[in-house]
This record gives structure tokens, sequence and C-alpha cells, in this order.
């Protein structure tokens, strides 16, 4: 019978909210920041 | 040759648009990392970070690459907006590096019980996102743009050097960090599960990286137009 994985979810869960909080704060911030450069 | 102010609205709406739909595609990806792909039996759930940390680091080197690449045309033609796109590139692989340098840890905790070590691997990734702060502030503490460009594109060429030296980096050193599975000499070592998610994550970062670049790139035509602008007592068209 194979080993049991680790049960280290949280370690992921952890990764997958760091990761996504930077693509999309960036993104906003930068869909901000373009949006005053060219008025629109 | 300067950009004109509808080639940057341009830039900033077809930025946009890839940049949803690349928002999109990462969706896509957290849904195939967490559903198709198997949960790995020494490592278990942590694992799956691989799906963003390997695609985040190849981005955050290839980013700096074509960065030098694009520093080395640029002090050779002088044009403008080469500058501004390797200065639109640095911010953006950035963000890269800083997803690559805190997904990493997060997965070294539960697999080699600490955060952090001081090993080869690791220390050159940081240089390499102390690389890009380097770059980004040196930028910022010139007000030429001549000179700016030219100072910047040696850190740029220098930068890209740093590049190879960090993939080979496990082969020369000895470190705790997984050799390369895909991008080695031998076939691809993965599950093709594993593998197709890995290459669609890629590709969604390198559309990711084209959105926000060209955003960036917009933004950064218009600021500079507008800056010139408000010098010479006059703001460009926004219309």
């Amino acid at each position: 019978m194979p080993p049991e994985p680790p049960a280290n979810g949280g370690y992921m869960t952890a990764a997958y909210i760091v990761a996504a909080v930077i693509y999309l704060g960036y993104s906003f911030l930068l869909w901000r920041r373009s949006r005053r450069a060219i008025g629109g | 040759m300067t950009p004109s102010f509808a080639s940057a609205r341009a830039a900033v709406r077809r930025g946009r648009i890839v940049t949803a739909a690349a928002l999109a595609g990462m969706a896509v990806v957290y849904l195939l990392a967490l559903r198709y792909t198997p949960v790995e039996a020494h490592q278990g759930l942590a694992q799956k970070i691989f799906y963003l940390h390997v695609p985040a680091a190849w981005t955050a080197l290839l980013i700096f690459s074509l960065m030098g690449i694009v520093s080395v045309i640029f002090l050779w033609l002088h044009d403008e907006r080469l500058d501004l796109f390797a200065e639109a590139s640095a911010e953006v692989g950035l963000m890269f590096s800083a997803i690559m340098l805190t997904t990493g840890p997060i997965w070294a905790k539960p697999i080699w019980g600490t955060w952090w070590q001081w090993d080869p691997r690791l220390t050159l990734t940081l240089f390499l996102f102390f690389l890009y702060v380097g770059y980004l502030a040196l930028r910022s503490s010139i007000h030429d743009p001549l000179e700016r460009g030219r100072f910047s594109a040696v850190v740029a060429i220098l930068g890209m050097l740093l590049v190879p030296f960090i993939h080979l980096s496990v082969y020369l050193f000895r470190t705790l960090h997984p050799k390369p599975v895909v991008l080695k000499p031998s076939a691809p070592s993965l599950p093709p599960e594993m593998l197709r998610t890995l290459l669609v994550a890629f590709g969604v970062c390198l559309a990711l990286y084209l959105g926000l670049v060209m955003m960036r790139y917009g933004a950064g035509v218009a600021e500079r137009l507008r800056d010139a602008g408000g010098e010479a007592g006059e703001v460009p068209d926004a219309a």
C-alpha cells in the first residue's frame, strides 16, 4: 500500500492566495495608473 | 523615435484586454492545478505550489534576458521606445520575481522544514529580485532620459549575464533546490498531467506579462509625453 501523502494543504492554500493577491493587486494598480495616464 | 500619445492609448487598451484574458487563464490554471493534477505521494498538496512558483520563476528570468537584449539594441539604435519597453518589463518582472520569492519559501517550509536556506540557487534568485529593484531605483534617480536609458541599459545587460548562471546553479553548486525537471538536456521527467498544467501555467504567465507590459508601456509613454508637454507649456490632447 502506498504511503499516505503528508497533510500540508494549508501551505498550498497560502501560496495560492499570496500569488492571487500579487497578480490581481498589481494588475489593478497598473489599470488605475494607466487610466490616469491616458485619461480614460 | 518618440512614440505618440495615440500609440500609448492603443497600447493601454490592448494591454487591458490581454491582461483580462490572462487573469481568466490564471483562474483556469488554479482549477487545473487543484482538480486535474494528481497529489504527489511524498510532498502532498504542497507540491502543487510548483504550478505557480516555476512558471513565475521562468517568466522572471525570461523577462530579464529580454531586457538585456532590448538594452543592447537600445544602446545601438538609441530608440526611446526600447528604453520604455525595458522599463515596463522591469516592473512586471519584479512582480513575477516577488511571486517566485514568496511561493518558494511557502513550499520549502513543509518540504525542507525551513522557510529559507542561504544556498547558491536561492541566494542567486534573491540577487535577481534585487537586480530588478536596483534597476528601477537607478531609473528613478536619474532625471535626464538619455542618461537614464544608457545607465539602466548597462545594468540590464550585466543582469542578463546572471540568468544562465541562475539556471545552471543547481548543477554548479551543491544545493537543496530541486534540479530542473523540464528545462534539461533529457526529456521532461514529469507525469503528463503535471507537465501539461505546468506548460499551460507558463503560457498564461507569458500572456499576463504581455498584457501588463503593454499597459505599463502605454502608461509610461503617456506620462513622459505629459511631462514633456508640461515643461514646454502644453499638454498632449487626450482625445
